[in-house]
């Protein structure tokens, strides 16, 4: 298929790219970056601080490649945000119909797809080519599971000479994986990343409905539509106040019953 | 002597013109053979037809007969053809009238349809609703059915439906003997009016949060996952749902009813089906069962349950493969059958209902009886519903025991009927219809319901306010939830918004819509 060539330049690289240009994607980006043997661990991790970023404002970044990077992208839609993909091969080399779904997303989502080459196929000197691009978008730097040698650490690497703040999150010592990212932290080179708990909205003063629900749930513990039948409130209201009640520790909730802590 | 006679192949819900060529020679062995492309229905059909025209007083060629069925490459079944088959036969020995064409009672721009049973009587046919809006299509004025499918095609404009009790009576009529009245034309909208439910909502007792739920997901078209022991009454909740559903509109009604009769599940006499449909599959059902099948594809319960509901009671006993299939419809809101004969799509956007019990000897959790399960038992009870399934699940609710004696009859007396809360779901998918007219999907589809927004949609449409978003984050870290669950909270919020005529999100929505995310 006959496509238009689309290049911009981004700092010192001339980029093919797929998508609508938008300077604003730029303006803050987070590269997410790992190892391709991604864990169970890695995937946990990918899901808890991916969608936080994307809260705060974060344009995701990674390398589309398996493993970390692609469990980046992929979350990093699936909760709305918007991601750079930097590929390590061809912007129109042919990608498997799988890949191709993804970067599809990508570009639904008015993300990106950039690339240093036109039907380059992958090898071993294009993807530190590529990592340089990574390193040269993103503004700060989350490595999540990296081996001792690994690619994700040459881009850490490449960022630190940027002078951009690089993080890596600690991972299990016996996990080769982590190898790499717990040694970042463990020569100064890093600093950890624990992800953050969002400030509460809520107040932990009662008003008068919590106060009903605390009183009747004080001997014996009772399920949602128990609570609305003696406090003669509608059902909707009365699950409202529960989740918010659960959610500022007021009460604590088994099996639909709740009851005080 | 040489006639073609006009008849229909439906397969899947497309329907074919089909020629019917009946040639009685005057020359040759005496015979009688059907060409085209026949299946084992359509061959048989020379018996049937045979017989009752001899049963019928009438005169059966001793000639070669030779019927082609044209095109020849559409394959053909079912035993509609008898009727088209019969009056060829007919015409071409010169028993009826054939060549007047001037008059336009005659057989020229006439589909003929239907069955013949040995005496010469017609039987119920399956499709003549889609040969109606077939001959409306091309212009054909008139369509002869049998007399007990007749009222099905009553709906459709600007066509004359002959029911046609017997042989004798059509001979009769072509010959202007004795007229057969058309059926009286019924406009839709006549047809879809109140209809009685057999259980209201008021009379399951207590269990308001569940009630709850199902308000929302008939009023957002989410699906509804209840879990809780046994004999709490998710099962009689479930059948509450199609009386809390806003009514059918006259579109949906002819949609619904054309699934139907490709299907043959309309009673005798028939018109339009006018409530929702309410499918309730047991677990012992089959792939094809479910989604549909057969060498000549017929609906499966996704389509029978096409607007309406599907409620899977003891959804982790059916077959990993008939959950599985559910993916396709869940997300496409239609299913497409693959046989060796035909390619067919039959539409297939419902409401998934699913009760669940917590373990397999269903007592986990419960507060008098003790559960006998292993961890390793409940562990693979719970996996039987891949993750993707319950992904597409919006809304999940706890259907506990309810202690009789807790329950004050005073309050029961005060809960909703389901006619109170049929016209808050109604009200509240008047607002979702405006909100996405302009709104079409990839495929072309139209956006109904809040459950159909994708992530971009959900973006446009649920701005929260800081506080509310506040509020889903702080859920989103206490609970564990994905990123999906994350979408799934936003859209439930809509629709409680929407249920409450807010134009916001507010902060009580959003804290009502965490009430029902999906425990692990």
């Amino acid at each position: 298929m006959f496509m238009s060539m689309q290049i911009k330049q981004v700092g010192k690289f001339n980029l093919y790219y797929k998508g609508t240009w938008n300077d604003k994607l730029f303006t803050k980006c987070m590269g997410v970056v790992g190892s391709r043997r991604i864990t169970n661990y890695g995937h946990q991790v990918v899901e808890k601080i991916v969608p936080q970023l994307v809260f705060d404002g974060w344009t995701i970044v990674s390398g589309f490649m398996y493993g970390v990077d692609i469990a980046a992208h992929k979350t990093c839609l699936e909760c709305g945000g918007k991601t750079i993909a930097v590929l390590g091969w061809g912007i129109n080399y042919q990608n498997d119909s799988h890949d191709q779904k993804l970067l599809d997303q990508i570009v639904d989502s008015d993300g990106l797809v950039l690339s240093l080459w036109n039907d380059q196929p992958g090898t071993n000197w294009t993807f530190p080519a590529r990592n340089k691009v990574v390193a040269e978008i993103s503004h700060e730097i989350i490595v999540v599971e990296a081996a001792i040698k690994s690619g994700a650490l040459l881009t850490a690497t490449m960022v630190r000479n940027l002078k951009k703040p690089i993080w890596a999150i600690p991972g299990p010592i016996t996990s080769s994986v982590s190898a790499g990212t717990n040694k970042l932290l463990a020569d100064g080179l890093a600093k950890p990343w624990l992800g953050k708990s969002p400030s509460s909205p809520l107040t932990s003063s009662a008003n008068s409905l919590q106060t009903s629900i605390l009183n009747i749930l004080q001997n014996e513990s009772l399920d949602s539509s128990e609570i609305s039948r003696k406090l003669q409130i509608p059902i909707n209201q009365i699950s409202a106040e529960l989740s918010v009640m659960i959610l500022t520790g007021a009460l604590s909730e088994k099996n639909g019953k709740y009851y005080q802590p | 002597m040489l006639v073609k006679i006009k008849s229909v192949a439906n397969i899947g819900l497309e329907t074919l013109p089909i020629e019917v060529e009946v040639d009685v020679a005057s020359q040759g062995f005496p015979g009688f053979n059907i060409v085209g492309l026949a299946s084992k229905a359509v061959e048989e059909a020379r018996e049937r037809v045979k017989t009752a025209i001899v049963n019928s007083g009438l005169d059966f060629p001793g000639k070669k007969i030779t019927v082609n069925l044209a095109p020849a490459d559409i394959p053909k079944d079912g035993a509609a053809y008898d009727l088209p088959i019969a009056i060829g036969i007919l015409a071409a020995s010169e028993q009826i009238p054939f060549m007047t064409m001037n008059d336009n009672r005659m057989t020229m721009n006439a589909i003929y349809y239907g069955e013949l049973s040995l005496d010469g009587s017609l039987r119920a046919t399956k499709g003549v609703l889609l040969v109606g809006i077939f001959a409306q299509k091309e212009h054909v004025s008139q369509i002869y059915v049998p007399i007990e499918s007749a009222n099905e095609a009553s709906v459709i404009e600007d066509i004359q439906v002959f029911p046609v009790r017997n042989l004798k009576e059509l001979v009769d009529h072509l010959h202007q003997i004795e007229s057969i009245t058309p059926i009286k034309h019924l406009e839709v909208s006549e047809l879809v009016e109140e209809v009685e439910f057999e259980t209201d909502i008021f009379e399951v007792a207590g269990q308001e949060l569940a009630k709850r739920a199902l308000t929302i997901a008939a009023a957002g078209g989410h699906n509804l996952l209840m879990w809780g022991p046994p004999g709490t009454g998710k099962t009689m909740l479930a059948k509450t749902m199609p009386s809390i559903l806003p009514p059918l509109s006259p579109a949906e009604a002819l949609e619904v009813t054309r699934i139907y009769s490709v299907a043959g599940l309309l009673s005798t006499g028939q018109s339009l089906i006018r409530r929702r449909p309410y499918r309730n599959p047991h677990h012992g059902v089959s792939p094809a069962g479910i989604i549909g099948g057969g060498s000549n594809p017929t609906p499966g319960e996704v389509s029978l349950a096409h607007l309406g509901v599907l409620f899977l009671d003891e959804m982790p006993e059916f077959p990993r493969s008939v959950l599985e299939s559910l993916r396709q419809p869940m997300e496409d809101g239609e299913v497409s059958i693959v046989r060796a004969s035909a390619h067919v799509s039959y539409p297939a956007s419902f409401t998934l209902l699913a009760a669940v019990n917590p373990c397999p000897c269903g007592y986990l959790g419960h507060p008098r009886k003790e559960c006998k399960c292993t961890d390793k038992q409940i562990r693979k009870y719970r996996s039987r519903i891949s993750g993707p399934i319950l992904d597409r699940i919006d809304l999940h609710v706890h259907v506990p025991v309810i202690e009789v004696e807790k329950l004050s009859t005073q309050h029961v007396s005060t809960s909703p009927t389901s006619k109170e809360i049929r016209s808050q779901v109604i009200a509240a998918r008047k607002i979702q219809i405006d909100r996405f007219a302009e709104t079409h999907l990839p495929a072309g589809r139209q956006v109904y319901t809040n459950s159909q927004m994708g992530n971009k949609l959900v973006k446009k449409y649920c701005q929260l306010s800081p506080e509310t978003e506040g509020l889903l984050r702080l859920a989103i870290e206490k609970f564990d939830l994905s990123a999906r669950a994350y979408f799934r909270l936003i859209k439930i919020s809509r629709t409680i918004a929407d249920l409450a005529s807010e134009i916001n999100i507010l902060p009580s929505h959003m804290a009502e819509a965490i009430q029902y995310r999906q425990v692990s």
